[in-house]
């Protein structure tokens, strides 16, 4: 479980430098280490923060989260592969997409359990899980796929730093910025802080709280199909591996607090940056075990996030 | 001429029936006030009204349209606004984001400089604090702000639950002139309180909800000196 085809790819980093590297390798490596697990760590960050903005919007976990993200992967895979279309711009391709596909399982799935107890969203966004698990299995079978895409890299001193990484890393940050900007600064922003906020006041106040709620979900799938878009640029995936990601979700939101895109992004740097650190010192089958002892230390002693938390 | 009507109205909670027929009438440009015990049905009377419970029987008419079934986010557009009891107000947001959003009624956007200028000169004390989160509020303050938020719905009608409760009686009186000033504008008001004394003092007209039926009002300073309304809720 812990080995699923998706986690080695992110701990061996093909394609990069890193891959010829040893554990115990030189004490300059470990600089090396740290930048790859820091510049991944961002687009954890816009992974997690999808699954945060989500719970904290209307209390619902995801569980389908992991198999957008492989849904957007996949999406920028077929626009790259079979239209030609520079990743870049497929990304923003694949951000509209999620947020429909979002507004559409919010509406199919979501809203008619919204207010029945946790078990019922989960159950709910767990068949929407199984469904995209199953038709993607059959479409695309499970064998990896690999977007062949290179914009080079850059070498400082002992670190090599991959175009594609950078690149994702400052979307991720202007990402964020971007999505502070909508929640403080437009109108349809303040609807989501006030419905995530209080619903029914929002709903006397004339907002209209369901379309609002079905916006959010569009915008955390959105957001976790960015970031399955991102990493398809430099991991190979397959339909699986969206799981993987969304564990890292878990213990990013837990890390940074929920509801505070902020938090998440610096939680996704915490968990890159052990993530980059932990095979330096120990085989590579370590890093799920370490990020989930982590977790569980978390929730016993912080379990409001370590940013603290909404409530 | 009555902006807004209810008639016959039953209502509830799952089995739980609160509204046994009430009949209400809502005269424009006038404060009407609806009073009685605790529990007699008065938030439950405000939130079917508003429509967050739906009616099981009856009619609510809204200028002449029938709004019975019409949800609440649709009817605060219409110009129906509630200030719902313990303020409700979006506690993570700014007081100037928490008017901004009581402005989201379309028909209140073309007027919000107009009003919020406006709700600043009635509640100086909210302009003073206007980046201030609502959650670091007074309760005075956050009940000034509630108020604040209803108006700058641009409403026909609001309807106020409980303005005086845990609120200094200075506050309070201050919030009744606040609203008998808005009247004097053309506001129609629907004053749910527990203060009887309070309410009679203030409102033109006044329901008395018991066993879920509004079957006892009249002008409110004729209530003041009925005897069962004297004994049963003032005491005297």
């Amino acid at each position: 479980m812990c080995l699923s085809p998706s986690s080695q790819p992110s701990v061996e980093k093909i394609g990069s430098s890193l891959s010829k590297a040893v554990f115990r390798g030189g004490y300059m490596d470990i600089l090396a280490f740290l930048t790859d697990g820091l510049l991944i760590g961002f687009v954890y960050g816009i992974a997690a923060m999808g699954l945060t903005l989500i719970w904290g919007v209307m209390n619902v976990i995801n569980l389908s989260h992991g198999s957008i993200i492989a849904l957007g992967m996949f999406a920028l895979y077929f626009l790259f592969v079979s239209l030609g279309i520079n990743p870049y711009i497929g990304v923003v391709l694949v951000a509209v997409l999620g947020l429909l596909l979002g507004m559409v399982i919010y509406a199919v799935a979501i809203h008619r359990v919204i207010n029945a107890p946790h078990l019922s969203t989960l159950l709910a966004t767990f068949a929407v899980n199984m469904i995209i698990i199953g038709l993607g299995t059959t479409a695309f079978s499970t064998s990896p796929r690999n977007v062949d895409f290179s914009l080079g890299s850059m070498s400082i001193g002992p670190v090599t730093i991959l175009g594609t990484r950078a690149v994702a890393a400052i979307a991720s940050v202007l990402i964020t910025a971007a999505l502070y900007y909508f929640l403080y600064r437009t109108t349809l922003g303040k609807y989501v802080r006030a419905v995530t906020d209080n619903r029914a006041a929002a709903e006397l106040m004339g907002i209209p709280s369901a379309r609002v709620l079905a916006f959010s979900f569009g915008l955390g799938t959105m957001l976790a199909a960015i970031a399955g878009g991102l990493i398809a640029t430099f991991f190979p995936f397959t339909i699986l591996s969206g799981t993987t990601y969304e564990l890292k979700s878990f213990v990013i939101g837990v890390l940074g607090g929920v509801g505070n895109p902020l938090g998440a992004l610096i939680g996704g740097l915490i968990l890159g940056t052990f993530e980059g650190i932990i095979p330096y010192f120990l085989p590579t089958s370590w890093v799920p075990v370490l990020e989930f002892i982590l977790f569980v230390v978390i929730l016993l002693v912080r379990p409001t996030g370590l940013l603290g938390a909404k409530k | 001429m009555a902006i807004l009507e209810i008639k016959d109205i039953t209502s509830g909670y799952g089995e739980v029936q609160i509204l046994w027929g009430s009949t209400m009438s809502l005269q424009e440009g006038k404060i009407t006030s609806l009073v009685g015990a605790n529990g007699a049905g008065k938030t439950t009377m405000l939130r079917t009204i508003m429509g967050l419970v739906k009616p099981k029987t009856g009619t609510i008419t809204f200028e002449g349209k029938d709004v019975s079934q019409i949800s609440a986010h649709v009817k605060a557009e219409m110009g129906l606004v509630l200030v719902p009891e313990g303020r409700q107000l979006f506690s993570d947001m700014s007081v100037e984001e928490n008017l901004e959003m009581g402005a989201a009624p379309k028909r209140a956007k073309p007027r919000f400089d107009a009003n919020i200028k406006r709700v600043f000169e009635i509640f100086p004390r909210l302009e003073e604090r206007r980046r201030q989160k609502a959650r670091t509020l007074s309760g005075g303050e956050q009940q000034m702000l509630a108020v604040a938020r209803g108006i700058m719905s641009e409403p026909k009608v609001l309807m106020i639950d409980e303005l005086s409760l845990g609120l200094a009686p200075v506050l309070v009186l201050d919030l009744f002139h606040t609203l008998q000033k808005l009247r004097g504008e053309g506001l129609t008001v629907l004053l749910v309180e527990q203060n009887v004394q309070m309410a009679l003092a203030v409102s033109d007209y006044t329901y008395v909800l018991q066993h879920g039926k509004a079957d006892l009002h009249g002008p409110s300073r004729d209530l003041v000196n009925d005897t069962h309304i004297r004994s049963a809720y003032l005491g005297m």
